[in-house]
């Protein structure tokens, strides 16, 4: 059977696990039992596991050595910063956690949004300096505007979103509602500024559904851009705006058309012949019962691309050999595109240049994921 | 007590090949506690709390050779109940979200362990031990002790987890056989 002894700790440090400002100086003492036969000046002192100069001990009885550090920096580690009391050899004789930080300061830039007015979402950023190097708790409340009860939020993100929570349910419209954050740490607390919002105003659904791109006909400058609106709209009574924006498949540089009111089709003219097009719609709800404020953007639509039909018959200089670079190169991504089409598209029967352009914009795609993976496995 | 004759499931077998590792989360943890822990050769000394009340893993080799299947069976089941109970408690007062969602993570898996254990324990006609009683009575440690007695319930962990996969490979053939 398994006996638990209780051993007397063969040495004691005080302060146990203070909480102390950044900047702030701290006498800790490492106080001998009489058993260990040890005396004092032959201690020393780490501090998360370096070595303290012995220019800050002071010996103050045969038992007790205490160190004094001064001009504190913040904690090394949520955990505490680990303060020890070795004896000669190196054993750990005793500890002391130290949590070294600073209050938290007001948070700010509050924003909040809904999701076709079913939930709420807010972020928040910490105050001052960010960093508080203890624990912080931050409590996201909020209450009707001219009654209700104080609720808390309780679903909060971990991680990089840790300034953000989530409210599922329960929300209710047409009253304003009153919402602000509250943070406090051992070393103090602060309230954020009170923030007033309808859920009505900060409505954000879902960008458009099955955007498709096709040409006009012949003509070279012109491509035609259709969707539909999201479905949540019609639910929740809302019309919509939206926006399109388009590139060039090798730019950077969006071109944004603003005006396309409420319509669910648009024509994009003044476009370059024979060049691949990406395009993307997204979708604001337009409030009705009065607000005049308008909603938050959707999310843009994934990309959907096509491309302006080329007046010559034959490309100039397709057949003509190509300096030695591009013409692997070319014949490399043809190489590609047919395994491609092997695999997704049924044979070859299917082969057309709207077929190349889906192509074209799968590859964008994928890069795209490609990229991001890489910045998440950076993160 | 009659010997029970009859062959384990081969699947009681199988599950204790072990899926467990450490490695994923050890090096976050030590990290966690913040140096000296996440030291080589660091070594503090062992504290004698109830966390830690499970038989060692070390052991001579001649005696853990001639471990009667119950009393190898006896052993780990003991070991890896203490080692349950302590690591969910590290897991509960853990403060980064990350680490804590790693270590409950690991309890279940612990937990599958300590199952199929039980199981295998019945099935060749073995009783369980009885539950230990709750450790409730735990003296109050301040928070740096708390941070040894974890360093040394993940040791333990280790050790156990090197051990038992020894354990089950030598009852695998004392069972066949």
């Amino acid at each position: 059977m398994y006996v638990c002894f209780h051993h007397p700790d063969e040495a004691v440090i005080s302060p146990q696990d203070p909480v102390l400002y950044i900047g702030s100086s701290l006498t800790a003492t490492c106080t001998l039992s009489p058993e260990l036969g040890l005396h004092a000046s032959t201690l020393y002192w780490t501090l998360n596991g370096i070595s303290v100069s012995s220019s800050a001990y002071s010996v103050l009885s045969p038992d007790t050595l205490s160190i004094t550090l001064q001009n504190l920096n913040g904690s090394q580690q949520q955990s505490g910063d680990n303060l020890v009391c070795h004896g000669a050899d190196g054993h750990v004789l005793a500890g002391s956690c130290l949590y070294v930080g600073r209050p938290p300061e007001k948070p700010v830039n509050l924003t909040c949004w809904s999701h076709n007015t079913k939930d709420l979402s807010c972020k928040w950023s910490p105050g001052g300096l960010g960093e508080t190097h203890i624990q912080t708790k931050y409590t996201l409340k909020y209450k009707l505007r001219w009654y209700g009860r104080e609720k808390e939020c309780e679903v909060y993100n971990t991680g990089k979103q840790r300034y953000s929570c989530y409210i599922p349910r329960n929300l209710a419209l047409f009253t304003p509602y009153e919402i602000w954050v509250e943070a406090a740490n051992q070393l103090g607390s602060a309230t954020s500024d009170i923030t007033t919002l309808d859920i009505l105003d900060v409505v954000t659904t879902d960008p458009p559904a099955n955007v498709q791109v096709s040409r006009v006909g012949d003509l070279e400058d012109q491509l035609t851009v259709r969707w539909a609106s999201p479905p949540e709209l019609k639910d929740i009574l809302f019309q919509a705006k939206y926006q399109i924006r388009y590139r060039l498949e090798d730019s950077t540089e969006w071109k944004v058309v603003d005006d396309v009111g409420n319509q669910t089709s648009c024509r994009l003219a003044g476009l370059q012949p024979g060049t691949v097009y990406f395009v993307q719609v997204r979708c604001n709800p337009v409030g009705i019962y009065g607000s005049r404020k308008p909603g938050i953007w959707s999310d843009w639509s994934h990309p959907a691309a096509a491309s302006t039909p080329s007046s010559e018959r034959l490309q100039s200089g397709s057949c003509d050999p190509k300096p030695g670079e591009q013409n692997s190169t070319l014949r490399r991504e043809l190489k590609q595109f047919f395994g491609w089409v092997r695999k997704h598209a049924s044979g070859c029967s299917g082969m057309s240049i709207k077929l190349y352009d889906q192509w074209r914009v799968w590859l964008q795609k994928s890069h795209k994921t490609r990229n991001q993976i890489l910045q998440d496995d950076n993160s | 007590m009659q010997r029970s004759r009859v062959r384990p499931h081969p699947a009681a077998l199988c599950c204790m090949s072990f899926p467990l590792s450490l490695t994923p989360f050890m090096s976050s943890a030590l990290t966690y506690l913040g140096p000296p822990f996440n030291e080589k050769d660091f070594s503090p000394p062992r504290p004698n709390s109830t966390a830690l009340s499970l038989p060692s893993a070390a052991t001579r080799l001649e005696l853990w050779h001639g471990l009667e299947n119950q009393a190898r069976l006896a052993q780990n089941q003991k070991a890896y109940s203490v080692l349950l109970a302590a690591v969910r408690e590290l897991a509960r007062s853990t403060l980064c979200p990350a680490l804590k969602t790693s270590l409950l993570h690991f309890c279940t898996g612990l937990d599958g362990l300590l199952g199929s254990i039980s199981a295998l324990m019945t099935t060749l006609g073995y009783a369980l031990p009885p539950p230990s009683a709750n450790m409730e009575m735990r003296p109050t440690m301040n928070d740096f002790a708390k941070k040894v007695e974890g360093f040394w319930i993940l040791r333990e962990l280790q050790s156990w987890l090197w051990r038992s996969a020894k354990d089950f490979n030598r009852l695998k053939k004392r069972l066949r056989g």
